[in-house]
């Protein structure tokens, strides 16, 4: 019985600017039947080009150059437009990462679904039915994936659903045409944790019931694991590893995937705790920051308001590392902005060093921010592109000191020495470093005038998971090589664990647990922190561990 | 959508008033006595000074400006030196001209525009791509009053299939006039010969002025059709098997509408402006040409008149258009 | 944490600059990929050339400041007058070259009066919003709601007919358009991470303004600047058709054709040529233009 999908040797090349690109190097993979198979990567691995490439919508400009794909015995090759009207959403389908950008925003729902299965039965040759009767269909697909009031939401457009009801419409679309293989390409990212977990359950009972062959594709080897039976590890165009996920999960045979697998934060472990417990020591001063009934109500037109912080407050020891850990909506970043008053709070006290923040004149506040500073979460954005590193680095020492330029270089160089990035990238532009090097580069930036407290806001989550890791050691050495206080704000809840000795959890503007994190993590008080923990649970490495094993 | 479009209305009013006001400013920035500019070369002090009182303009300038915009209201602009008549009454008898020129070109800049546009980016960089990139741009770059020389050269001179200039032949009476628009017209008045010859007499001028605005449209048609078909929820489209056309020509054309929507209300205005140029060259008894013949005379209300009416249909243009962006993007509709 | 050894030299100038040198490698290669770009820089090129040296190469430079020959009047194109003689007997090649330098400065006068008023006051609505910005935007609307050529129509016909009047005009037609451009994209760049980033760090609106927000704006005003250049010319020339422009003998391109006119259809040549030479001028500087908009493009740079 030939295999439902055989690519053997395959390899593709894009010409760039900077010469020819290697995206995909001698792939080789074979999947049964009802198998349920994942790829991991990072960003740069391939794997997204090598499943849309199977659907035939990979890059336009890439050249295939060597080997096969085949589907079923179709070569997928060398399909002209008609062979792909057979294949595409009819035995081959795929689901996305960002719902939004991959619903139309200006055709309703409906419409769109009702178009879908009507390509199908035109490529199948029956007749298209009417529009009526699609929708009836259309329906009926809205209640397998578990959207409740159907009919509602055929009416509706995309802007006007959740992110987690788009991406189930998303998969109701994927399925119209009971295709035989289901791809999802990091369906799940851009949703938030509970959400997350919600979804790959759906997959996982979709996959049974319709008796689907799954590739799962993401950077979250937890996601991964909740649903792949196997998997291969992907990096830089070539499957650096293929197996049983049991397998590479517990002895990965590649120095990449152990390097990977070390990478992710453990979830459920509590011997970093214990490192981290034995850091803070009782505080002997006050607070360095203290937070007293802070709101925050902002105005979104209409003469409607909506609160995003309601009455917190919170203290945060010198040299501790304190978490605020939430989901989208939650509050924590804008708590984060107004501590340094780039967001004004609307009522409440801010008392940072013993002196009232809030009550501060522009020139007093201009003074204060020399102590304290921010590393923004995206750092492709917090750096603006037309400055060289080296301007960037030097921008808060002209704006705060009167140092010469001479000096000004010294001390930028010194920087780059502390973030461990070579003194030659002063003359370099942000779009020529890496996710990784481009956030030194803010931390840089932000100890460049000795602050006594750092506000984190988010600040690995748009980098790789291996770079992650080396990011989040280096700012805990910073941490107490320079004796500084931070403010970490994070939705990650490993990487809270991980790294905060104290944590808030909050939960629409209002705190709902603030204590030590371990005792957070292993006796939550409250059922909501409960689900959280829960769900960042489940699509952890470590449950995919156990599922492994039990299975 | 009511108090979407009753919003509208009331800015249309709004800006009406500020062009109104404008229009008084620029009257009065010419150096010199405004009364002697008036009177002429040839007057006598004394006529200079009559015209000064019986214009007012011996009032502060803030009198004269409530009087000019009272004038307005009720439908007053002046009377034009050189042939003494009301301003209103000349605008009147040539608004159908300019409008039925204005709505030819316009329809043909549209219906070309759009098509090439969308066909120019299914079939990116064919022959067929190039040839129709290199037509845009110079139609954009071609100075309307050559092109209408040429063609007059060409058509009417040369080949004698067209006529030179005019809007209707002085020997035949033109059709009944219902709508003012002599298409229209002819036909209501199952005149099929009035027809074919107001068509023989609109298509050059048409054609020449509605150039730039149909490689315009063409030109941002058809780089936005590109970006959308690049998007992701066309690729997400096409991965679940709908067909080429279904996907570009509701899909992605109804995302792309909405940056060319924003340009053919540009366009118009530029259009409008054009008919100068297109009407001098042309002979067309319309706004344009009245305005440039004023101004040639230094007979300055009608230019002003002018100004007021070409700038209301443009500001109507321009309200529509954003009507019926609300009706392509339902995210708009439940905003306002 | 190692210390790197300081004594090192200063790195060389390539060094330095490198990343510099290979985004002017990058712009002049996207550049040359494009063949309509490359014929814009050419014609746009060649148009600075002639005006720069106009009088110099010019066969018959006399002609261009109103030399009569009657003797020679309305000639047809010949091997001694390559585009044939006007009706005062002036060869129409030599007044068409030194035309181009009357145009370009025509182009230029106009595109940067409105620029420079322009682009400030963009800037300055769209970051400080409010009370300023409506009142800029609601000023700047009002202009824009009047067609262009109809209220340069107007200016001209108040102040009277004349070159500098001419530029006057259309400098008030076309500052809008920069505001509304500036206005736009500082809004977007308000909003970036790097802007807050330089608030949290102690900068004031005036470092932000001058350091962020204007050279994130540069390329787009570049683009049109460069696309504006043409249409001005292009919209001189008209008044210039018109009557309105610039007067006699002046070689004014679009004044030369309002006088053919008159002159035709049997001594075509005469304004043919005029008109041919505007087309050109304003092909070559849309061509630019937009293969300039193509090397801007940040989509382009991963190429």
């Amino acid at each position: 019985m030939t295999s439902i999908l055989d690519v053997q040797d395959f390899s593709l090349d894009i010409d760039t600017f900077d010469g020819t690109l290697h995206v995909l190097r001698d792939i080789s993979l074979t999947l049964e039947r009802g198998d349920k198979f994942g790829i991991v990567g990072e960003s740069g691995s391939g794997k997204s080009v090598l499943v849309r490439t199977m659907l035939g919508i990979g890059p336009s400009n890439a050249r295939h150059v060597g080997g096969t794909m085949s589907f079923d015995g179709i070569d997928l090759t060398c399909l002209d437009a008609k062979g792909w009207r057979k294949v595409r959403g009819v035995r081959i389908s795929m689901i996305f990462q960002d719902p939004m950008t991959y619903l139309n925003p200006l055709v309703a729902i409906g419409t769109q679904i009702s178009d879908v299965i009507a390509a199908h039965r035109k490529a199948a040759g029956e007749d298209t039915g009417s529009k009526a009767e699609r929708l009836k269909v259309a329906a009926s697909l809205l209640t397998q994936v578990d959207i409740p009031d159907p009919e509602r939401v055929l009416k509706q457009y995309a802007f006007q659903l959740s992110g987690g009801m788009r991406q189930r419409v998303l998969i109701s679309m994927a399925l119209a045409g009971q295709p035989d293989i289901l791809i999802a390409d990091e369906p799940t990212t851009a949703l938030d944790v509970t959400v997350q977990a919600q979804v790959l359950d759906l997959i996982n009972e979709l996959a049974e019931r319709l008796n689907l062959t799954v590739i799962f594709i993401s950077h979250d080897i937890g996601a991964v694991a909740t649903v792949a039976t196997r998997c291969a590890v992907m990096r830089q165009g070539e499957i650096v590893e293929q197996g049983d996920i049991l397998d590479v999960l517990s002895a990965p045979k590649h120095s990449y995937t152990r390097e990977l697998l070390d990478a992710i934060p453990e979830f459920g472990s509590s011997e970093q705790a214990a490192e981290t417990g034995a850091a803070s020591e009782a505080p002997t001063d006050g607070p360095i920051l203290s937070i007293k009934d802070l709101s925050k109500q902002f105005d979104i037109g209409g003469g409607k308001t909506v609160d995003a912080v309601k009455n917190v407050s919170f203290d945060v020891q010198q040299n501790e590392i304190l978490g605020i850990v939430g989901e989208s909506g939650s509050g924590k970043s804008t708590i984060a902005r107004m501590v340094l008053r780039l967001i004004e709070p609307t009522n409440g006290n801010i008392i940072f060093q013993d002196r009232d923040v809030t009550a501060f004149s522009p020139a007093e506040m201009l003074a204060a921010r020399k102590d304290m500073q921010m590393v923004f979460q995206n750092p492709h954005s917090a750096l603006d592109g037309r400055h060289s590193i080296g301007d960037a680095i030097g921008e808060p020492l002209r704006l705060n000191t009167s140092i010469s330029r001479y000096e000004r270089e010294k001390r930028v160089d010194e920087l780059l020495d502390i973030v461990q990035l070579p003194q030659l990238f002063k003359y370099r532009y942000p779009h020529e470093l890496s996710g990784g090097q481009k956030q030194r580069v803010c931390i840089a930036r932000s100890i460049a005038l000795n602050p006594k407290l750092l506000v984190l806001d988010e600040p690995t989550s748009a980098l790789d998971v291996s770079v992650q890791a080396k990011v989040l050691d280096f700012l805990k050495e910073l941490q107490s090589e320079m004796n500084l206080t931070y403010l970490f704000i994070s939705h990650d809840l490993a990487v809270v664990r991980a790294l905060c000795d104290r944590c808030i959890v909050m939960r629409k503007g209002e705190i709902v647990e603030n204590g030590m994190t371990e005792d957070i993590f292993r006796n939550p008080n409250q059922a909501y922190t409960q689900a959280l923990i829960e769900s960042g649970r489940k699509t952890s490495k470590d449950a995919a561990m156990q599922a492994a094993h039990a299975g | 959508m009511l108090t979407f479009t009753l919003k509208r209305l009331l800015a249309l009013v709004g800006t009406m008033l500020g062009v109104a006001i404008l229009t008084f400013f620029i009257s009065n920035i010419a150096p010199g006595d405004p009364a002697r500019l008036v009177a002429g070369q040839n007057a006598t002090e004394d006529m200079v000074e009559t015209i000064r009182v019986e214009y007012g303009l011996d009032k502060p300038l803030l009198t004269q400006l409530s009087i000019y915009l009272g004038n307005l209201a009720q439908g007053d602009l002046g009377k034009s030196i050189v042939s003494t008549r009301d301003v209103t009454q000349e605008l009147a008898s040539r608004i159908p001209a300019t409008l039925e020129l204005v709505f030819c070109a316009m329809g043909l800049g549209i219906i070309f525009g759009v098509t090439l546009g969308v066909l120019s980016a299914v079939w990116r960089d064919s022959w067929f791509d190039q040839a129709v990139r290199i037509f845009s741009i110079s139609g954009v770059a071609i100075p309307a009053f050559w092109l209408g020389i040429l063609m007059q050269l060409y058509f009417s001179v040369h080949m004698g299939w067209l006529p030179v200039s005019g809007r209707f032949p002085l020997v035949m009476a033109p059709p009944e006039s219902v709508t003012g628009f002599y298409l229209i017209d002819s036909l209501l008045e199952g005149s099929l010969t009035k027809f074919w010859t107001s068509l023989s007499y609109i298509i050059l001028p048409a054609i020449v002025l509605s150039l730039p605005c149909l490689a315009s449209i063409l030109r941002v048609n058809r780089s936005e059709m590109i970006e959308v078909l690049q998007s992701d929820h066309i690729v997400a489209a096409r991965a679940h098997g709908l067909s080429q056309w279904r996907v570009i020509c509701y899909y992605a054309l109804k995302n792309a509408l909405i940056p060319t929507l924003a340009i053919i209300g540009l366009r118009f205005g530029w259009m409008l402006g054009s008919t100068v140029l297109v009407e001098t060259v042309f002979d067309w008894p319309g706004l344009g040409l009245y305005a440039v013949s004023s101004a040639l005379s230094s007979d300055f209300k009608p230019v002003i008149g002018v100004t007021l009416v070409i700038t209301f249909f443009f500001v109507l243009i321009n309200m529509i258009v954003d009507l019926a962006y609300a009706w392509v993007d339902p995210r708009l509709r439940s905003a306002k | 944490m190692s210390q790197q050894d300081t004594s090192l030299e200063r790195p060389g100038f390539r060094e330095r600059h490198a990343s510099q040198i290979r985004m002017w490698r990058l712009y002049i290669h996207t550049l040359r990929k494009s063949f309509t770009s490359m014929l814009g820089l050419v014609i746009v090129a060649f148009f600075l050339f002639l005006a720069a040296f106009g009088p110099q190469i010019a066969p018959y430079p006399e002609d261009a400041a109103g030399a009569i020959h009657m003797s020679q009047r309305l000639m047809p194109p010949s091997a001694e007058h390559w585009f044939g003689t006007d009706e005062m007997g002036a060869d129409i090649l030599s007044r068409i070259i030194v035309g181009a330098r009357i145009s370009l400065w025509i182009g230029l006068l106009i595109t940067g009066i409105a620029a420079l008023i322009g682009v400030p006051l963009g800037i300055i609505a769209g970051y400080r919003g409010g009370w300023t910005r409506a009142v800029i935007m609601r000023l700047t609307d009002l202009f824009l709601s009047v067609p262009g050529l109809v209220l340069a129509l107007a200016i001209v016909a108040s102040l009277g007919p004349g070159i500098t009047n001419c530029v006057i005009a259309l400098a008030l037609v076309w500052w809008p358009g920069y505001v509304r451009l500036v206005e736009a994209k500082t809004l977007s760049v308000k909003e970036e991470l790097f802007v807050e980033s330089a608030r949290s760090i102690g900068a004031k609106t005036p470092w932000i303004l001058w350091h962020h927000i204007l050279p994130n704006c540069l390329s787009p005003v570049i683009v049109k600047i460069s696309l504006d250049i043409g249409m001005a010319i292009l919209a001189a020339a008209s008044l210039g058709f018109i009557g309105l422009g610039a007067r006699p003998p002046s070689p004014e391109w679009g004044a030369m054709i309002s006088v053919a006119r008159s002159y035709m259809p049997d001594w075509w040549w005469y304004s043919f040529f005029p008109g041919m030479a505007i087309f050109l001028t304003v092909l070559g500087f849309n061509l630019l233009g937009d293969g300039l908009r193509d090397i801007f493009d940040p989509r382009s740079r991963d190429r």
